[in-house]
């Protein structure tokens, strides 16, 4: 977490402006045509990934979509969606990589959202790494109770509903709990949090986010007309 | 000066039929430490949830009675499991601990001054730069309390505080807990550390099945009926298993005088 306290290279840049990378990417992938378009998003939001040591996650959580498209459609088409939809998924997998939750928290804060609705916004990205450490010591348990996860489908499909419904069911009981403590904190709505340290927001990141958004409209309008 | 007041309040969670609190009314002052004991589910921690006003106003379900609260400062609830009563938003435990005051839109000087006041009081300089989801859950547990004793909550509610902690944190912890009496706060606590209440709480409330059984001094931990349904400290129950008269004593110190007066 240190390195996220102090960020370095790009995550170093303004959480709203991370976010707008995240957005335009796969917004630019869909307008513009496939698959020029679609490899090229694609390459800048694996780009992205490497430089946050997130690449295998990224190929790993697009690779199922490929095979899905493969299945349903003929090659072109599966290349045309492929890429875009890897550009999705590269770019989600990246800034939750590259943006951690308090820093957006604390952006949102000090751009007068409300602390609590800044809170929701930055809960869906850390959702993920905690579902999936939480998955790894219910699997961890399992395993000490002798549930093995190798060996054909229908033991394969046992070990996963082995996992899933702890996992569901304590991310619900602790929601609850959560839900709670959170209120104990005055993470109330409509509360007015101080910003305890907001990252700096400079003209040049201001002008890099109105760009990257009229880029987009410019695309669109260019498809349309 | 009463700072919460519970008048013949009973308490449903949602869907159940079986009311968790029946008739309970209970004032605690300010200065006051007052301690819940009973069995596992007597009703201790849903008699906290609604003093803190967060059952039925988060928990949801049906409530009875009235609960006033002076609204002086906060009213802060620290619950038993400290790994799901992180904020997920800090990177390290000083932020964990300012997270309560800087969502009271307190200035971010007076934010510091407490936050660091409190991780004194606590005993946790060392953790300050840790992430919170490495620290043990005694750690956690601590930085939790610090976190809501940042807030200057003018009622404490604390739900087995000293679960995750060594004897030495515990004691403490109980140190801590009048200390903060002292300085005026009102402490509602729930805990089945029945040996410490004797040097903490003013007075004792017994729960069963969500009924108030009795109500008094911490000399309650001596009595019959507290020692027979095992909620005794540990000398009142030696004292009874001797078969020597009631009241027990509910102390070493109480024993020894107890003793040497026979």
């Amino acid at each position: 977490m240190g390195a996220a306290r102090h960020p370095r290279g790009l995550t170093r840049l303004h959480p709203f402006t991370l976010l707008s990378i995240a957005g335009a990417l796969p917004a630019l992938a869909w307008i513009v045509p496939s698959p020029s378009g679609g490899l090229s998003t694609a390459a800048v939001a694996l780009g992205l990934a490497i430089s946050a040591r997130a690449f295998r996650t990224a190929i790993f959580t697009a690779a199922p979509f490929w095979l899905f498209l493969l299945l349903l459609h003929d090659v072109p088409t599966t290349i045309a969606i492929g890429f875009r939809i890897t550009t999705m998924v590269a770019s989600f997998v990246w800034v939750v990589a590259a943006l951690p939750p308090p820093r957006l928290v604390e952006a949102m804060v000090a751009a007068g959202w409300s602390a609590s609705a800044a809170y929701v916004f930055a809960a869906t990205l850390s959702a993920v790494p905690v579902l999936r450490a939480r998955a790894g010591r219910i699997a961890d348990a399992q395993r000490c109770r002798g549930l093995s996860p190798r060996g054909g489908p229908v033991q394969r499909l046992r070990a996963l509903r082995a996992l899933a419904v702890p996992l569901i069911l304590s991310a619900l009981h602790e929601v609850d709990e959560r839900a709670l403590a959170l209120e104990t904190r005055r993470l109330v709505p409509g509360a007015r949090r101080t910003p305890l340290s907001p990252p700096s927001d400079h003209a040049v990141e201001r002008v890099m986010r109105w760009a990257l958004a009229a880029a987009c409209v410019a695309a669109l309008a260019w498809r349309l007309r | 000066m009463t700072r919460l007041a519970l008048e013949r309040v009973t308490f449903r969670y949602p869907a159940t039929e079986a009311p968790a609190l029946v008739d309970v009314s209970l004032e605690v002052a300010a200065g006051e430490v007052v301690a819940i004991v009973g069995s596992i589910g007597a009703g201790a921690s849903t008699l906290l949830l609604v003093a803190g006003d967060l059952a039925p106003r988060v928990v949801g379900g049906h409530l009875e009675g009235s609960v006033a609260f002076d609204g002086e400062g906060v009213r802060g609830t620290v619950l038993p499991t400290p790994w799901t009563q992180l904020s997920g938003m800090a990177f390290a435990v000083w932020d964990e601990v300012a997270f309560g005051p800087a969502n009271l839109g307190l200035a971010r000087d007076e934010i510091t001054r407490r936050v660091d006041r409190a991780i004194a009081r606590l005993g946790i300089e060392g953790l300050v730069s840790r992430e919170p989801t490495t620290l043990s859950g005694g750690e956690l547990q601590r930085v939790i309390i610090a976190g809501i004793l940042a807030m200057q909550p003018g009622l404490l509610l604390l739900d087995e505080p000293t679960a995750e902690l060594d004897p030495i944190g515990a004691r403490s912890l109980w140190e801590l807990v009048r200390a903060l009496a002292r300085e005026g706060t009102a402490i509602l606590v729930a805990s089945s550390d029945l040996d410490a209440l004797p040097a903490v709480a003013d007075r004792v409330v017994w729960l069963d099945r969500g009924r108030l059984q009795a109500i008094g001094s911490a000399a309650l931990l001596g009595s019959e009926a507290l020692v027979a349904a095992s909620l005794g400290t540990t000398v009142a129950s030696v004292w009874h298993g001797a078969r020597l008269p009631s009241p027990y004593p509910v102390s070493v110190a109480q024993a020894l005088q107890r003793w040497e007066r026979r």
